[in-house]
């Protein structure tokens, strides 16, 4: 194989769902840079995953919780996912706020 | 028993001869008595709360809130939802605040009857519901008045995407 090794994520990175606020509006919208973000997390790289999306890495791990939550059924879960989901609706706001402050639509 | 001497008159025996009505009443037995109501029944007992300390599992007899599970899951995932114009984080949202709400008040009717880990989760569920509703509807306000803002004055608003950016 003379070709250089094309990975599964690689091929995913090149067929992402397009925005469609950013592609009539052509600035993002709150939810962009979550996919390249998880696609970055794939990879490993939890710096550029946060760069993308800040929201992406407690995002997962709400998701991941609330599935074993719902199956082990912990006296504390409940509390948890209301805490660790008013957390990431904030970092949401914040990140976006913080993009249209700094200019930093990609 | 007692309703005999409430009323005496219809027993009285000197009513059948002084009645204008020349057909006597029909004879009643004294011992039945006009009428008795059936004997009252007590109504089943309330049922009481189980003891309290039975998280988990549920204690006897107890079941899950239907919509729970359901509200808590449409609640995350409205944030995630919420790319589209933040029309499905609006649907979401307001389905799993509805699910969740509603459990909430089918428990209060009855909290002996559903887990208490359940009503947390319809609780929780409610919570997520509202606060993706609200970040979708925010989001759904900047589409709109970024779409009335490009009808109405497109140079400036052309200005205006170009200063963001």
């Amino acid at each position: 194989m003379a070709q250089p090794h094309k990975s599964f994520l690689d091929w995913l990175g090149e067929h992402l769902f397009s925005c469609p606020f950013k592609t009539h509006f052509g600035i993002d919208c709150p939810g962009c840079g979550l996919q390249r973000s998880v696609l970055a997390l794939f990879r490993g790289d939890l710096i550029a995953s946060f760069k993308f999306y800040p929201a992406t890495i407690p995002l997962i791990f709400l998701v991941i919780f609330t599935i074993v939550h719902l199956k082990v059924d912990f006296k504390f879960g409940a509390q948890l996912i209301k805490i660790v989901f008013a957390g990431v609706a904030v970092i949401i706001l914040i990140n976006y706020i913080y993009k249209i402050y700094t200019h930093q639509f990609i | 028993m007692s309703e005999e001497q409430e009323n005496p008159q219809e027993n009285r025996p000197i009513d059948l001869s002084k009645n204008q009505n020349p057909e006597p009443a029909p004879f009643q037995p004294l011992d039945q008595g006009p009428a008795t109501p059936p004997p009252f029944q007590q109504p089943p007992p309330f049922q009481q709360p189980p003891p309290f300390g039975q998280f988990g599992g549920g204690g006897f007899g107890q079941q899950n809130l239907p919509n729970a599970t359901a509200s808590l899951v449409l609640g995350i995932l409205a944030i995630p939802a919420c790319c589209f114009y933040g029309i499905f984080g609006v649907i979401f949202g307001v389905i799993a605040w509805i699910l969740g709400a509603g459990d909430m008040k089918k428990y209060q009717l009855n909290p002996g009857l559903y887990t208490e880990s359940s009503y947390k989760n319809a609780k929780a569920g409610k919570i997520c519901g509202m606060i993706a509703t609200i970040l979708s509807v925010l989001f759904i306000v900047i589409v709109v008045l970024m779409i009335a803002g490009a009808i109405t004055n497109p140079q400036m608003f052309d200005n205006f995407i170009k200063g963001l950016k």
